[in-house]
């Protein structure tokens, strides 16, 4: 603000003159507000401007006596220490210096502070400045209307009323929405201005009531996690949902806000051990429709393969849902169906997952599904896609002899049960003879073969014909000798030993040993030894 | 279970079952959670409190308790019982009876036994046999019949093969070679297989791996207990 000048002080004519003066030598048009603050100030300081600039003895005596009147002027309590007469010489004085009384504070250096990037304030522009004045004057009155909503809400749930309507105080579905728009716009703009930081929970009016718990690192702890400073973004947000899943868990609430959390925490990091746990609480508490939570899980576990927890949930699920289901013949039909149709898009992207095999023999012990003839063409078409698919003839095996219906309960895969029947015997022998045919070096059918002699209580000596087409020649010179399959020779060698004929499993093992399974040598120099004994 | 178990092997590494006693809840503590999370009809044992159930989990608690010298507290026979229903008509391991056989289940089955003092159980030849296919021709293992090789599997297939006195069935040199191959010959570490990232994982197995191979420069490991021979035989002098 230019002083008032009525003309008759040097002073103010100086600062008039320096004023008119200021178009010829080209004044520096301000460019922030760090240079308007300063031009403010020596606008309306013009006698400090020259003590500044040139010293206090450049003054004219005059302007020395204004100068010490001004600085008199701003601490008032020594104005009151005056006696009334001097006090009238002060403000004549002052008056006839025609000193402006208003005079804008000398700018401090840091007195704008610094914005979330470390750029001073005192360097953005007007317009710049207008903005950042705006969204200040934004976040307080939103913070204001908050309060409100929080005062509000507060008064809803002690039912007070309105002493002007006399009606009770509610908060509206409206209400939380737009008190939820309001701490997002917050959000936003606290951050914008200030790089601070809110989860989304403490966004939502909906998880006000739950003081969220941080991970406390005890102290002097031996491996104390070094968390940087500056979090990534997916990082700040799945510590902050973890706070308030600690203490909703601490609440043992099991509540749909927080079957949500254990979604989000979980979209986050499935392998998260405990947050799967705790959903399968909440899902028993609020007696959710199990199909529904299967069907989410079926996503989830299409996103995340070699995840141990969904297989364990969906066991959960199942171990809750089948009791009450059990006598719906109808019902567990459409439940094997939906999960065998499930386990074939799972199968699909990995044909040997583990835990996808494991669970299959679990669901069919569970169902009873071991006479579905699905499940056995599922079987064999997995199989004939590939048959080196050792799972699959892994899984094919406990379908034929752990069936309660032809088999003896609690029987172990290497002994001989004598409850299955004959004709499945002879069936499995020749499945898997078929499907050896098609690639003789495969060692899973061969395996099987064994396996199924010896449940069925035969000897290995059943396929020994069929072991030999494998072989030509043995022993009769590099040329002639022909071996289709290692394995034959293998299992021809305890062919031979078991009917007694030493020195054909010895001829065996050593061309093994010698050629065709040169990696192994020392196993078979020890099966050699071993027919000695 | 599995932190439990980690704790226990880390205080077995560096000497500190005293200050169990003294600075913690005391291994009878320690030792009565793990127990706890037996169940007692099947003889499994649970991850924790809501029931995973695995062969990992009973060979964790086994080693754990095994060292701190409280096996007394659970149901030895039984487990031994489970674990041996996990047979194959292959001759290796799964995760549950019925399971696929797996280089790494077969590890916990055969080491679960060990610790048991019931090796007495295991079809030995035929075991060691299959572990021996899981050799392919680069001189890596794998851990199922047709899957690729990885050198965890070094450890897994190795010290089951170790546990039962066959180590020499495999082509030790090749093995090494191909461990040797995994390293990041520049920056440390090993891989999973030549040419991938480097992990803490693969290196500890291609480390153990190689130092159940006798391979020049390494303390030996204890193929039960996956620690150093050194500190098996301490602690078990402790206990006797």
């Amino acid at each position: 603000m230019p002083p008032k000048n009525k003309g008759g002080s040097t002073k103010a004519k100086e600062a008039e003159v320096k004023q008119q003066s200021s178009p010829q030598q080209p004044p520096k048009e301000p460019q922030v507000i760090r240079e308007i603050e300063w031009q403010q100030y020596w606008a309306t300081n013009p006698v400090h401007q020259i003590v500044e600039e040139k010293g206090f003895n450049h003054l004219n005596p005059a302007d020395r006596r204004t100068y010490l009147n001004l600085e008199l002027l701003r601490s008032t309590a020594h104005i009151d220490d005056l006696s009334k007469k001097s006090q009238r010489e002060f403000w004549k004085q002052l008056s006839d210096a025609n000193a402006p009384l208003r005079s804008a504070l000398r700018p401090r250096d840091d007195q704008w502070g610094r914005d979330r990037n470390g750029r001073d304030i005192g360097d953005y522009t007007p317009e710049e400045y207008a903005a950042y004045t705006r969204k200040k004057s934004r976040i307080s009155e939103l913070d204001l209307e908050s309060t409100f909503f929080r005062r509000d809400r507060e008064r809803a749930h002690w039912k007070t009323k309105n002493p002007l309507t006399g009606e009770i105080y509610a908060i509206t579905e409206d209400d939380i929405k737009s008190e939820r728009e309001r701490r997002q716009e917050l959000t936003a703009l606290r951050s914008e201005l200030y790089g601070a930081k809110m989860s989304t929970y403490a966004n939502d009016p909906e998880w006000d009531d739950v003081v969220p718990i941080p991970q406390e690192e005890p102290e002097g702890a031996l491996a104390a996690i070094a968390y940087a400073d500056d979090y990534a973004e997916a990082d700040t947000v799945y510590v902050a949902a973890m706070a308030y899943l600690r203490a909703v868990m601490v609440l043992k609430e099991h509540s749909p806000r927080c079957l949500q959390l254990t979604e989000h925490i979980i979209e986050m990091n499935p392998a998260h051990y405990t947050v799967w746990l705790y959903r399968f609480e909440i899902v028993r508490a609020l007696n959710m429709p199990i199909p529904d939570e299967i069907e989410w899980l079926n996503d989830v576990s299409l996103e995340h393969l070699k995840n141990y927890q969904i297989w364990h949930h969906r066991q959960q699920l199942l171990d809750h849902y089948y009791p009450n289901m059990q006598s719906d013949e109808n019902a567990v039909a459409a439940l094997a169906a939906s999960e065998l149709e499930f386990l074939a898009d799972i199968l699909e992207k990995d044909t040997k997952n583990y835990h996808v095999w494991s669970y299959r023999q679990y669901l069919v012990r569970k169902l009873g599904l071991w006479d579905l003839e699905d499940e056995m063409r599922t079987i064999e078409l997995l199989i004939s896609q590939d048959v080196r698919n050792n799972s699959a003839w892994s899984h094919r095996f406990f379908l034929v002899f752990d069936n309660p219906h032809q088999s003896t309960p609690g029987s172990h895969s290497t002994e001989y049960d004598s409850k299955v029947p004959a004709d499945v015997i002879d069936r499995e022998i020749s499945y898997g003879q078929e499907k050896i045919e098609l690639a003789p070096q495969n060692q899973s059918p061969w395996n099987y073969l064994r396996g199924v002699l010896v449940k069925g209580g035969k000897p290995l000596g059943t396929v020994r014909e069929f072991a030999e087409t494998f072989i030509t020649a043995l022993g009769e010179g590099e040329d002639k000798e022909e071996v289709r399959s290692s394995h034959a020779l293998d299992l021809l060698a305890d062919i031979y030993k078991e009917a007694g004929e030493k020195d054909k499993a010895d001829l065996c093992l050593r061309r093994l040993g010698e050629k065709w399974d040169r990696i192994r040598e020392a196993y078979w120099e020890y099966r050699r030894r071993m027919l000695e004994e | 279970m599995l932190y439990t178990v980690s704790a226990v092997q880390i205080l077995a590494l560096v000497d500190a079952f005293d200050d169990l006693e003294t600075r913690g809840t005391g291994k009878l503590k320690v030792a009565q959670f793990m127990a706890g999370l037996q169940d007692r009809e099947k003889g499994t044992f649970a991850g924790d409190e809501w029931g995973e159930e695995d062969t990992r989990f009973l060979y964790g608690a086994l080693n754990a308790l095994s060292l701190l010298d409280m096996l007394h507290l659970v149901d030895v026979d039984k487990a031994v019982k489970h674990v041996a229903a996990c047979a194959n008509f292959d001759g290796g391991y799964g995760v549950n009876p019925g399971d696929e056989s797996h280089s790494g289940q077969i590890f916990t089955c055969v080491a679960a036994l060990t610790i048991a003092k019931r090796q007495d159980l295991i079809d030995v030849d035929r075991l060691a046999g299959w572990l021996a296919e899981r050799q392919l021709p680069n001189g890596g293992l794998n851990g199922r019949p047709e899957k690729d090789e990885d050198v965890c599997y070094s450890w897994w297939v190795l010290s089951s093969l170790s546990m039962i006195g066959r180590t020499h069935w495999i082509d030790r040199e090749k093995l090494i070679g191909f461990i040797l191959r995994c390293q990041d010959v520049e920056n440390g570490g090993i891989s999973d297989r030549p040419g991938n990232m480097v992990d803490v994982w693969h290196t500890l197995f291609g480390l153990t791996g190689l130092s159940l191979l006798g391979y020049p420069g390494l303390d030996d490991i204890d193929p039960v207990y996956c620690l150093p021979k050194s500190t098996i035989e301490r602690v078990m002098q402790g206990i006797a």
